[in-house]
């Protein structure tokens, strides 16, 4: 699978900030969620983009923004100044209530080459704020206390670990949606088993209904620590989705707590045999548990090794 | 439906390769026009100089390509073309761009000659013209001249050696993600999508397989699958042995998505009018249907261009007026991420098979394929054409 541009974002239709030489009206500023980002090939850079936002759309009124490619070159620490923009006009953006950084997709840049930076400073900034996604190469989390944030979704082919311990370190009370796209070792995604201890407590985020655990090499022992950890119970959808889950993974999830009730479990893209799909299918779905299945993969083989691979790594 | 020209009186001949699904095509074309059976002059035999032209034929040239022993004689050494079995012939191989064009070149030259010679034979499509849509340089640089919008390339003056000399070109250029393409390749052959990242990473991707020979020589096949290389000692073979012949480089311009999956257009244009046009969608950033690209919704490309949309058919029409003399062209189109704009990628001489795809609603082809459409744009020609002279016998 790959990463697509949102089309949907904050339960609000994506809409481009048309170019400057584009005619067109412009919705009403709450009813879209709008995307900036940088054409190639246009007259304006991400600066001029984002002055000609604040200048024709009344942003006191913007409940979410997307921002998307920010340049020809979207490397090194090119991101940091961007999001900084966005800190800055925080007077202007009294009523934003999500965000998305870096909607960017492989024809624009690898996601592994994304570099991602510190939310906390955006957290910091924006109160207010409901809901938070980035895309890329995500290195550092400073620990942020934050009263409203509901849903945090950070998509990566490689995140490291000091990410999920600065989240781990976090207080989101509010937090009830908990997305995390740990990605290939290949790609900086360091996190351990071990590493996902606090989140699979239970204890940090007393209002957290949604985990997604995604997209890692080590879904089999995701799926092992899963089995026993006591925040399952207080969730209603579970994501141990995109990764190099086994049977040996899915044994683990048999042999576990009950899972029953669940509204959803998302494995899609995973390496279960015919008959482990079976066997959850069988244990679960009898007790209303949707299970997602989609996208049984099946091994590379390079010179006789077998290659398993998660859904987004570079 | 478009009315149509029926007219027995015209023969056609096909240059291709007997047995092929683009001389079925043609010839079934022919047929439903009323026109008689057209007759089939095989590749290999235009390419040996052994054929004579029949007087009063209109003569299409069609694509010499997926035929093993033609491919031996445009491609092959000079021992290759005229000893040896076809079998052992490796039609996969990247190399040989260079040497297949001038000698292609060379045979449409020659048949253009035999056709002026020949009493009423009409060639249809002018050999210079064919001869620039295959070298991606002179097509991007007369598209640029002549103001369409295409992506940005690389000066090659002084020719890029290699890896080393081409990274140090692009980082001057600030060029840090390229399309590479030999300058005389088709079907994404040899095509590789470059790209530099942080720390002087490299990464490409390509359908080109590298194989280190035992003699540490290096060969590129191309492959149906996309893999990347991202070691410095791939990179540098990779691309080092893709310099020994001419390339074109130029800027990998973002493609909009459809599904995920990045997205161009081919659109045909018959007779100075786009008549058709195809998406094609594909995880890779080549779309190339042998590559894993899949065909596309087309409409949902209308809505999403909305005002963009009549403005990319135009510039695939003035793309071949900037090609006068050629019935028929078929234009890569790279539609910008948002669809709001767009660039020409490249312009093919035989972007025409596109089975079962009928032309555009409201147009000129609406209902014919792509070869029925060209049938009957030559017929309306000639028609024309003889009307201006007046009345015949």
């Amino acid at each position: 699978m790959s990463v697509r541009h949102l089309t949907q974002f904050h339960g609000l239709p994506v809409f481009d900030l048309p170019g400057a030489d584009e005619a067109g009206e412009l919705p009403a500023a709450d009813s879209v969620a709008w995307r900036v980002r940088f054409t190639w090939g246009g007259s304006e850079d991400f600066d001029r983009i984002w002055e000609r936002f604040l200048g024709t759309v009344d942003t006191t009124k913007v409940t979410a923004l997307v921002l998307g490619c920010w340049g020809e070159e979207m490397y090194e620490d090119t991101l940091g100044p961007v999001l900084r923009r966005v800190v800055d006009a925080k007077e202007r953006f009294p009523a934003l209530k999500a965000f998305f950084l870096a909607d960017v997709t492989f024809e624009e840049n690898e996601i592994s080459w994304i570099q991602q930076t510190d939310l906390a400073p955006l957290l910091n900034a924006y109160p207010g704020l409901e809901e938070l996604g980035a895309r890329g190469g995500h290195r550092e989390f400073t620990p942020v206390a934050h009263a409203s944030l509901r849903t945090l979704r950070l998509e990566s082919g490689g995140m490291s670990a000091a990410v999920v311990r600065g989240i781990s370190e976090s207080e989101l009370p509010s937090l009830e949606r908990l997305e995390l796209w740990l990605g290939s070792e290949e790609y900086g995604g360091d996190t351990t088993v071990d590493d996902l201890a606090v989140l699979l407590s239970g204890v940090r985020f007393p209002a957290l209904r949604h985990l997604g655990l995604q997209d890692s090499e080590l879904q089999d022992g995701i799926a092992g620590a899963v089995a026993h950890a006591p925040v399952v119970p207080m969730l209603e959808t579970l994501s141990l989705s995109m990764g190099v889950l086994t049977d040996a993974g899915g044994e683990a999830l048999l042999a576990g707590q009950p899972l029953t009730h669940l509204k959803k479990l998302d494995l899609h893209h995973h390496f279960l045999t015919d008959a482990m799909m079976q066997r959850l299918g069988e244990a679960l779905e009898p007790a209303g548990v949707e299970v997602d299945l989609s996208e049984q993969e099946t091994p590379n083989e390079y010179g006789g090794d077998l290659w398993h691979y998660v859904a987004v790594a570079e | 439906v478009p009315s149509r020209t029926i007219d027995s009186s015209a023969r056609f001949t096909v240059v291709g390769n007997p047995g092929s699904r683009r001389v079925a095509m043609f010839a079934a074309a022919v047929r439903a026009a009323g026109c008689p059976e057209p007759e089939v002059l095989a590749w290999r035999d235009v390419l040996r100089g052994e054929y004579a032209l029949t007087a009063g034929t209109l003569l299409r040239v069609d694509s010499p390509g997926e035929d093993d022993e033609v491919d031996r004689l445009l491609r092959g050494s000079d021992r290759d073309a005229t000893s040896g079995s076809a079998s052992a012939w490796n039609s996969a191989r990247v190399e040989g761009g260079a040497t297949w064009y001038r000698r292609f070149t060379a045979a449409l030259r020659t048949l253009a000659a035999a056709a002026a010679a020949t009493e009423g034979c009409t060639l249809l499509g002018d050999p210079e013209e064919t001869a620039v849509m295959f070298d991606k340089r002179r097509t991007h640089a007369l598209l640029a001249t002549a103001g369409i919008p295409v992506p940005p390339a690389l000066d090659m003056r002084g020719v890029p050696a290699g890896w080393d000399d081409l990274r140090t070109r692009l980082e001057e250029s600030g060029m840090r993600r390229v399309f590479v393409k030999p300058a005389h390749g088709s079907s994404a052959s040899g095509v590789v999508a470059l790209e530099f990242g942080a720390d002087g990473r490299a990464r490409a991707t390509t359908s080109a397989e590298l194989i280190r020979l035992g003699d540490g020589r290096v060969q590129l096949v191309n492959s149906l699958r996309v893999r990347r290389y991202t070691e410095q000692a791939d990179l540098r073979a990779l691309l080092d042995a893709l310099a020994r012949e001419p390339l074109h480089v130029e800027r990998w311009l973002p493609k909009a998505a459809q599904h995920g999956r990045a997205a161009d257009l081919r659109v045909v244009v018959t007779a100075g009018r786009a008549t058709h046009a195809v998406l094609r969608t594909s995880r890779h950033p080549m779309t190339n249907l042998h590559l894993g690209g899949a065909r596309g919704d087309l409409d949902l490309v209308r809505e999403a261009a909305g005002p963009g949309w009549p403005a990319l058919l135009e510039t695939c029409e003035r793309v071949a007026a900037c090609f006068p003399g050629s019935p028929m062209v078929g234009v890569d189109v790279l539609p910008a991420v948002g669809w709001r704009s767009h660039a020409v990628g490249e312009v093919n001489a035989f972007g025409d098979l596109l089975p079962r795809l009928t032309g555009l609603p409201g147009g000129p082809a609406e209902g014919l394929d792509t070869y029925a459409a060209f049938v009957a744009a030559v017929l309306r020609t000639r028609a024309a054409a003889r009307a201006a002279e007046g009345p015949h016998p």
